[in-house]
């Protein structure tokens, strides 16, 4: 008998490693969706008796395809697996009917636990399986920064104890001027205190970029039970917590995952001396494209915003997609 | 805690320390055969461990300064002591990128280096560790703060309203002059000028007006004097030159070319024409004077008789 599996998830990165993480003696019949309105449109045919969805997608998201799901009476058995990993996140999902909550990267020892504990695998014959998911080196970063972005979300909203609203990463590759418009851009928008730290390991380069909205501040001291006046110092203060946290998760999520370690150079405050946009002016002439991977978040009910950039050098990118390769293949 | 204090698993959480700590650390043995080579030296490198470890440092890295590393490290066997090295004298010993690749002011890093005798069981000096401190930010801020600094002394040197040196950088000019003379016993010579009737000028055009024939003043004397000649702006209408290595005489030819040429000049400004003189006073060094201050005394006692005679001459200074 073969069960019909249903991978919705906006990443084709994610979802190969999803069909890959699958039991192999497990007889499948598997059908990707790449957001939640495609994901809908398959079960209502009749291709989903189990559902791996993500939470984080365009179009249609992952805890509103839940709510679709009660609301139209669709039946299928919903394994969430996702970027995000905060309590929060895992209640809610939960309350809205899902049978399991499991972290990304999916590991596939954790997938037959959860499966043989609701016993949905059934003792089929083992099956040839075969998938073809074309997936390139853009969207293989941006599921990498995803995971590694939830890792961080999920400790800063451990650590201030709210809900943190992060988007899908962005991925690009930039010229400085381009960098520098960007930078410029949040000095311009309003007063920005930002934290840069530099890394390096296995022949990859670049620095992490922490940008806070300095407005976001007074949140930040409240959230963390500050007592005192938020001056210069309190405030420098505030935020190498709020960067060590972010900036050092991150790092380690994406270093996890590819399965190396960086060394981490000493932070740098910025914003307060030095103008974000001066930075990359200084030293434009040395460096021509930078992969860069821009990653927001925001704290729910509260003023605070704040993006956190990795820059690469252009000579980490033939080691970082060799790194990558590895996990593709 | 002492190294008999240690214990096997002790020896896990303090590798893993030696392999995470932010600084290179190298331990080569006599040989120069690398022994430790920490999670620093590796990620900066690109050059992992394993592919170093037992090799020779130098054949690892070819690029190396050998013959200095060796200088050093043979000095350290030898004394037991250590030795140091800054970035001030030798920028890096390994060329690594900067910690801020994107960001970064430098385009290496800056390196501290230091060799510490590392003492086996026996008490033999067998191995030299080397510790690699990345300084970038700091010597990237010194060497910004003296560029700085420099612009600071080249804009306090000057006078804003003539571009000539100013009081201060002028007279300070004169005094090593004379310093100069008293080594060489070669005369050299002090000219003070005034502008005649600058307040009736002030007066008659206004301040403004004043300013512009300072200002002439001083681009007729930039273009009369010799490269060698130092001028400056002594106060408000009142200008210094010093002729290096020049008589009297010859400072008297310059004097009445110059002052030939301001009797010729004719500022416009807002439409009408200023036409002003000037005073000159000469002074030659010679052995009665000890400071500069009495040289100065000198020429401003001839410009005074200049003064005195009418205006609009030189005179040289006669005891």
């Amino acid at each position: 008998m073969t069960t019909r599996i249903l991978i919705c998830d906006d990443s084709s990165f994610a979802r190969k490693q999803m069909a890959r993480a699958l039991p192999a003696d497990w007889a499948v019949d598997i059908t990707f969706a790449a957001n939640g309105e495609e994901g809908l449109a398959a079960i209502r045919s009749g291709k989903g008796e189990i559902l791996f969805l993500d939470l984080n997608m365009p179009v249609l998201d992952g805890y509103q395809v839940l709510r679709r799901l009660a609301s139209q009476d669709l039946q299928t058995k919903v394994i969430v697996v996702s970027g995000d990993m905060q309590p929060e996140a895992h209640k809610r999902v939960m309350a809205l009917g899902a049978l399991a909550f499991m972290q990304k990267p999916i590991d596939p020892a954790a997938l037959a636990g959860v499966l043989d504990r609701h016993g949905l695998r059934g003792t089929g014959a083992a099956a040839e399986r075969a998938f073809d998911v074309q997936v390139d080196a853009r969207d293989c970063y941006q599921e990498i920064a995803n995971v590694a972005m939830g890792r961080a979300a999920d400790l800063l909203a451990r650590l201030l104890d709210a809900f943190v609203i992060m988007p899908i990463p962005v991925v690009n590759m930039l010229e400085p001027t381009e960098l520098h418009m960007a930078l410029d851009h949040v000095d311009g928008r309003q007063a920005a205190v930002g934290v840069c730290q530099g890394f390096i390991g296995s022949g990859i380069a670049g620095e992490a970029l922490l940008i806070l909205n300095e407005a976001s501040l007074p949140d930040i001291a409240d959230l963390m039970r500050f007592k005192g006046e938020l001056n210069d110092g309190a405030q420098v203060e505030l935020l190498m917590d709020i960067a060590s946290t972010l900036i050092g998760a991150c790092l380690k999520g994406v270093a996890d995952q590819l399965d190396i370690k960086f060394s981490q150079g000493h932070p740098q405050v910025l914003g307060r001396h030095i103008k974000m946009g001066e930075l990359v002016r200084r030293n434009a002439a040395r460096w021509r494209k930078t992969l860069a991977i821009e990653m927001a978040c925001e704290i729910r009910d509260r003023n605070v915003n704040c993006s956190l950039l990795l820059l690469f050098t252009e000579d980490s990118i033939a080691p970082l997609n060799e790194l990558v390769s590895y996990l593709n293949d | 805690m002492s190294a008999t204090d240690l214990e096997l698993t002790d020896l896990y959480w303090l590798m893993d320390m030696l392999q995470s700590i932010d600084v290179g650390l190298i331990v080569v043995d006599r040989g120069y055969q690398v022994q430790i080579w920490n999670g620093f030296m590796a990620n900066h490198s690109g050059i992992r461990p394993d592919r170093v470890i037992g090799r020779n440092l130098f054949a690892a890295f070819p690029d190396l300064p050998r013959e200095w590393f060796s200088r050093k490290a043979e000095s350290v066997f030898l004394l037991k002591s250590r030795a140091f090295t800054t970035w001030e004298q030798r920028p890096y010993l390994f060329r690594f990128k900067n910690y801020r690749p994107i960001t970064g002011p430098a385009e290496f890093m800056y390196q501290n280096i230091t060799f510490i005798p590392l003492v086996s069981a026996d008490g033999a000096i067998n191995h030299v560790g080397v510790i690699i401190y990345d300084v970038t930010d700091t010597a990237v801020g010194k060497l910004e703060l003296e560029a700085a600094n420099r612009q600071l002394e080249a804009l306090s040197r000057t006078d804003r309203l003539t571009e000539l040196n100013n009081r201060g950088y002028w007279e300070e000019c004169l005094r090593q002059e004379l310093l100069r003379v008293r080594r060489t016993n070669r005369p050299s010579t002090l000219i003070m000028l005034d502008i005649d009737h600058f307040k009736k000028v002030n007066d008659t055009y206004g301040h403004q007006a004043g300013d512009e024939v300072i200002r002439q003043t001083a681009a007729t004397l930039r273009r009369s004097i010799r490269a060698t000649d130092v001028a400056g702006r002594y106060g408000g209408e009142e200008f210094g030159i010093t002729l290096v290595d020049t008589r009297a005489d010859d400072a008297m030819v310059l004097a009445e070319r110059l002052r030939r040429r301001i009797e010729a000049l004719e500022v416009a400004y807002d439409g009408q024409t200023i036409r002003y003189t000037i005073s000159l006073g000469i002074a030659e060094s010679c052995e009665g004077i000890t400071d500069h201050a009495q040289w100065l005394e000198r020429s401003d006692q001839a410009l005074y008789r200049s003064k005195q005679g009418g205006r609009n001459r030189a005179t040289i200074f006669q005891e």
